[in-house]
């Protein structure tokens, strides 16, 4: 494996986030300003289902199933997320053991 | 297209089954009404639903402007003669001894109600479906 194949999973990070309709070329974004943009959505995802809950609780929202939609994406996304942060840093290790 | 659009889909069928739930809600309570305020027995009210695309954007293909969801667009009221009944000692009962009772059926109501209930189940299927899909995705390459 090589450093190519870590840009070719910035661009898979990229098309599965929600909310990251990335048609921006590659070069545009080093590979932590793209992370942390898409983990700077994510965390949206889980303050919008955090808001969701309370306002249930709170009465504000009598729909249920709105609040379960939005804790359905937060879920969703974030086991994205982990998908992706285990295939980085197997990438990570490959690249590490690479001797020298 | 994006597996949230499902969700969204979904979500605004589960809303549109909650408002048809709480009008039939409310004819089932008001079925032997014979005074409103703005007079006369209580009609008998029902929902039109409507067919709203999910995508908006211009640049969307058309493939994705044909994915609709569906809103409430207007609660509409019977208009059909109230049912006459001949009970001379109700006070909302009119010269000659007729009360009009409203036009509800409750076979009916039930009915709709336990449809409404159905394609409120079915579109919570629909959208646990979409997310079982979402998950079995990520175990590729696990």
């Amino acid at each position: 494996m090589n450093i190519n194949d870590i840009t070719q999973m910035q661009t898979f990070s990229s098309g599965i986030n929600k909310g990251i309709e990335q048609k921006a070329p590659m070069d545009e974004g080093s590979f932590g300003n793209i992370l942390k943009d898409s983990i700077q959505k994510i965390d949206g995802l889980q303050k919008e289902a955090d808001k969701a809950i309370i306002d249930l609780s709170s009465g504000k929202s009598k729909n249920i199933h709105e609040t379960m939609v939005a804790i359905g994406k937060a879920d969703l996304s974030f086991r994205m997320m982990m998908q992706l942060r285990n295939k980085i840093t197997d990438a990570y290790q490959e690249v590490m053991r690479m001797a020298v | 297209m994006d597996i949230f659009a499902t969700f969204k889909i979904s979500s605004s069928g589960m809303a549109a089954q909650r408002t048809r739930i709480n009008v039939i809600a409310s004819n089932l309570a008001n079925i032997n009404t014979t005074r409103t305020p703005e007079g006369g027995p209580y009609r008998k009210k029902g929902v039109v639903f409507e067919a709203v695309p999910v995508f908006q954007k211009k640049l969307d293909s058309e493939i994705k402007r044909n994915m609709k969801g569906v809103k409430v667009v207007e609660i509409v009221e019977d208009q059909t003669q109230p049912k006459m009944i001949y009970d001379p000692s109700h006070p909302d009962a009119d010269e000659k001894g007729y009360l009009a009772m409203p036009n509800i059926n409750l076979m009916e109501e039930m009915v709709n109600m336990l449809t409404a209930t159905r394609s409120y189940e079915a579109n919570i299927a629909a959208m646990n479906t979409a997310k079982g899909m979402a998950v079995k995705a990520l175990e590729i390459g696990r």
